[in-house]
């Protein structure tokens, strides 16, 4: 467990995406993006994130469908839903579905890696005994 | 409650079976992970609830997409806290989820909830509506409908595409998923983001094929409108939306209205007005005065083009008194249109309502030598003022033309606003000219002060680097410039006047505006810091504390608003909390009637589960510690994770306070042992005989049932979090903190209750105690004589000052209640409190009142 996690960006919406990593790397972590599902899944094969940031409303396989994906394959991994206008139905079901932490956007990049940082404790301390 | 949470945690000490220690202890370390996740639950609903509170009380304005992420969020934080309970309880509580469903459910029908659309014919004629067509036809093409066939006075032929036409071509279409979808994924902050969203929805609805039987229709109410006109009529297309000009939202020059559209033109300005709806100011003056978008369905007038001598805006009362004996008639020549655009210098009467409708004052606009109206058309139109105010019922705000023939035509009218009412004056009250006056003169198209940078706009491109907090300064007000009114702290335009679009919206917004300053666009600098003084006809250079005063209140634009009252009926269901009382019959799952009450309960099962957790699962080592050293009462601790030094022997009875390493709990101790208490107040013997009632009416209080280890006090530590229950005296008092350097997941939260004196008393303590913690920025909820009050957010260092005044205040608000009927001694303990708090128990560098 590294100080900070590795974070993988997981949205349709290329703006959110470069100012966000941008500003991310400046504050010393490491992160990468994939706009849809199945690139995310590559990145996630090749073992490199700790985190995973999901926005639910993904074009083609959408935000849900690519956390049972993630989980099925990775369980223990650290997923945190990021979305401005997911129903409450869709909220639940994210968590039934084994996400670890829910943001609204827009927030404050401190916040969010506060929200990232804690659930990754979180999840880790309770993995570590599994 | 707290006796059964002993009772649970030592009733069944000796029996359960003994487990090896590691796994006790990994197993413990487990259960208080899964009370971690849910004491971080259930601080984050704890905030999602204050903040929609806050968004409902402060009058800023706020979206559906708003009252949506909140909603989920906070179920999504909600079902966590009953999923970390249940693992927590082995599934005792299940009755949880069907209390979670029912408000869910409520609260989904709350947010689903759609406008109801009027059924109808997709074309109404000019000669079959009035104002009780207001849902099919839209608020100001109802309004001319009366103004035609109830007052008898003269409109412009017509006809209007109804609201069930514009549901049509939004349903052929398909349209609305897609913009509700890019609408609540638009951040309306970024005004770039929020432009592509207007370009873009714009095209969406542009380039959709018109319905063929909706194009047909129009087509064939064009040609009955020729026939009876005896000509193919050149048309003028304005919005009138469901919603538009009602109450105190104006819309004014929100949406579209194109002039001289031919036949062949009229279905792709249909689609461009039904467009409009999303234009960038539009889209934010909805924002702002709590409509939501799907709220507002667009028809739009087609009426014969009224070829215009002279046209203008008049109010049926001046704007600045509704009991004036005057009418206001602003008039240019050629189309009414230019006035409301702003972009031209009008001639301004003053007209008396009584006959014979005597000018009782005139302005000429700029480089006129002459009066466009004349004595009997002034006299005329003041008639038509005073005869459509009394029809309607109230001041109207009326659009109207002279044609070349000198017939008046009116084009709309509508109340005259509440905002314009007070807030207007129609001339600057000239105050004298200083040193560093840069320009004088104007009319206040809403009146007030402010300062700030000046920013130029001139075109749209400007905009979006349009700086929060600037003055926004124009040539003219053109009404698409309403964007920058929730950015900008003043408006400076070159042109225009008090009915101008830009002048309405200004002050519905409470935003101070003159107009009328020629060359004031090309003078001032981006960057230059000036005051406006609206009220007084000046712009100053620098920031003029002196005038600026204490800050007009802003308008509450959002209360009764659509959006307002859709949060106000889902925070119903969120907000009131039902379960006070742990110890009563009705502290249970099917009780939970709100998301509060949800919370409320998991907090307290999973507080009482960490308790039990010793019932289950024999330790072998004896887990509460009991506190040594010069402590006033006796207190037990119990280690949840990290809160022991290294190296502390886990098999020995006692612990010292230097062996805590929990600085949450080193703080609250801190402010209980600062000052020594001085005893109980001496109490009278009214005092007294109020204790003596309660202790027989109040079986908590009856020694009888008390064991010893009711009178225990127990911290539950860790490196970061302390959580104590106390039952000193009296009353019943919970403190939990979490301290980290993470501030999202930091709070102090403090529960308070009861007391041995009379009702009245221990509600005057808990106001005192709530007066206090306020006083040192918590955040406080008072029912009767319980309290809760919480901080979050904030830095270690805060949070632990503010710790040790809950400790301070643990030990010395004890017993006070029974002298709580003596005003004077209230007094006097709230000096000793706040004295005590300020002097000894906050250190000289430690923040000293509610700052953050």
């Amino acid at each position: 467990m590294g100080e900070n996690p590795k974070i993988l960006f997981v949205d349709d919406e290329p703006d959110f995406l470069e100012t966000t990593i941008k500003r991310l790397v400046r504050r010393g972590y490491e992160a990468r993006t994939a706009t849809n599902c199945d690139e995310a899944m590559v990145v996630l094969g090749s073992g490199w994130p700790d985190v995973v940031v999901l926005d639910v409303m993904l074009a083609g396989k959408d935000g849900i469908q690519c956390l049972q994906e993630i989980k099925k394959e990775w369980p223990r991994m650290t997923v945190i839903m990021l979305t401005g206008h997911a129903s409450m139905g869709a909220g639940i079901k994210g968590l039934e579905c084994g996400a670890n932490e829910y943001c609204m956007k827009p927030i404050e990049l401190d916040e969010l890696l506060e929200k990232i940082t804690i659930a990754w404790h979180e999840a880790f301390s309770s993995a570590k005994k599994q | 409650m707290i006796l059964q949470r002993f009772r649970n945690f030592f009733g069944k000490w000796l029996s359960p079976p003994q487990r090896d220690e590691t796994l006790l202890r990994r197993s413990f370390q487990e259960h208080y992970k899964i009370f971690r996740s849910l004491l971080t639950a259930n601080n984050n609903a704890l905030e999602l609830i204050a903040e929609m509170e806050q968004a409902l009380n402060s009058g800023r304005p706020f979206g559906m997409t708003f009252v949506h992420s909140h909603c989920t969020a906070l179920s999504f934080q909600v079902y966590k806290m009953i999923q970390r309970v249940q693992e927590l309880s082995d599934n005792r509580y299940g009755g949880l989820i069907q209390a979670f469903r029912e408000v869910s459910y409520n609260m989904e029908a709350i947010l689903a909830a759609q406008p109801v659309i009027a059924g109808g014919p997709f074309i109404l004629e000019m000669n079959q509506i009035d104002r009780r067509s207001a849902d099919q036809a839209g608020e100001k093409m109802a309004n001319l409908g009366e103004i035609a066939n109830r007052a008898g006075l003269p409109v412009p032929d017509g006809f209007v595409i109804s609201a069930a036409a514009a549901n049509h071509f939004i349903t052929a279409n398909n349209l609305q998923d897609e913009i509700n979808r890019r609408m609540t994924i638009c951040n309306l902050d970024n005004l770039e983001e929020l432009y592509r969203t207007s370009a873009a929805i714009h095209g969406l609805i542009t380039m959709a094929p018109m319905p063929e039987d909706l194009d047909r229709q129009m087509h064939d109410a064009y040609r009955r409108l020729a026939e009876r006109l005896g000509e193919q009529p050149l048309l003028a297309m304005r919005s009138s939306a469901l919603g538009e000009d009602s109450g105190n939202a104006s819309f004014a020059g929100q949406y579209r209205t194109q002039l001289h559209v031919e036949e062949e033109m009229m279905a792709q300005t249909y689609k461009e007005i039904l467009a409009g709806m999303y234009k960038s100011q539009a889209i934010v003056y909805r924002l702002q005065r709590g409509f939501r978008h799907q709220d507002v369905i667009m028809c739009v007038g087609c009426l014969a083009m009224v070829d215009a001598k002279v046209g203008g805006v008049m109010y049926s009362r001046s704007p600045t008194d509704p009991r004036s004996p005057y009418v206001v008639i602003s008039a240019v020549p050629g189309l009414a249109g230019q006035v409301v655009d702003g972009r031209v210098d009008t001639d301004i009467y003053e007209v008396r309502r009584e006959p014979p409708y005597g000018i009782m004052a005139l302005k000429l606009r700029r480089g006129a030598d002459k009066e466009i109206l004349s004595d009997d058309q002034a006299g005329e139109l003041c008639r038509i003022g005073v005869r459509l105010e009394e029809h309607f019922g109230s001041p109207q705000d009326i659009e109207w033309s002279i044609n070349q023939q000198g017939a008046v035509v009116l084009l709309q009218s509508r109340p005259l606003g509440q905002a314009s009412i007070v807030e207007t004056a129609v001339l600057t009250t000239p105050r004298p000219s200083e040193e560093d006056t840069l320009f004088a003169g104007g009319v206040a198209a809403c009146r007030g002060v402010a300062a700030g940078p000046v920013y130029v706009v001139r075109a749209s491109l400007d905009l979006l680097q349009f700086p929060k907090g600037a003055v926004l300064v124009v040539e003219h007000p053109l009404p698409e410039w309403a964007t920058l009114l929730s950015r900008a702290v003043a408006v400076v335009s070159e042109t225009g006047q008090v009915a101008a679009h830009l002048a309405t919206v200004s002050r519905e917004f409470g935003i101070p505006a003159l107009f009328g300053i020629p060359g004031v666009a090309g003078k001032l600098e981006n960057g230059q810091v000036i005051t406006v003084d609206a009220t007084g006809g000046r712009v100053l250079s620098g920031r003029r504390e002196e005038l600026l005063g204490e800050p007009a209140p802003q308008p509450d634009l959002m209360k009764g608003s659509p959006v307002y009252k859709v949060l106000e009926q889902v925070l119903e269901l969120v907000a009131p909390l039902n379960l006070t009382d742990p110890a009563s019959l009705y502290f249970r799952p099917s009780a939970c009637k709100t998301f509060h009450d949800l919370t409320r309960f998991c907090h307290e099962k999973g507080v009482s589960e960490m308790f039990s957790f010793g019932s289950k699962y024999r330790f072998d080592e004896k887990a509460a510690k009991q506190l040594v050293g010069e402590t006033p009462f006796q207190w037990w601790v119990i280690d949840l994770d990290d809160g022991f030094i290294e190296g502390y022997d886990r098999h020995e009875k006692f612990i010292r306070i230097e062996q805590i390493v929990s600085p949450p709990m080193l703080a609250i101790w801190e402010g209980m042992t600062a000052i020594p208490w001085e005893g109980p107040p001496p109490v009278s013997i009214r005092g007294f005989g109020s204790i003596i009632f309660q202790s027989t009416m109040n079986r908590e209080l009856d020694p009888s049932v008390r064991s010893g280890m009711t009178n225990r006090n127990y911290f539950l530590v860790s490196s970061n979090f302390c959580n104590v229950s106390v039952r000193l005296g009296y009353h019943f008092a919970m403190v939990e903190a979490h301290v980290s350097h993470l501030l999202t997941e930091n709070y102090v939260s403090f529960q308070f209750k009861g007391g041995a004196a009379d009702e009245n008393r221990r509600y005057i303590r808990v106001q005192l105690l709530k007066d206090i913690l306020e006083r040192f920025g918590f955040r406080v909820e008072q029912k009767v004589d319980a309290l809760t009050a919480r901080i979050e957010k904030k830095p270690g260092p805060f949070l632990q000052s503010r710790l040790k005044i809950i400790g301070y205040l643990l030990i010395h608000t004890r017993q006070i209640d029974m002298v709580m009927d003596e005003q004077v001694k209230v007094e006097q303990y709230r000096k000793k409190i706040v004295t005590d708090i300020e002097e000894t128990i906050l250190q000289p560098e430690e923040p000293p009142a509610a700052e953050n």
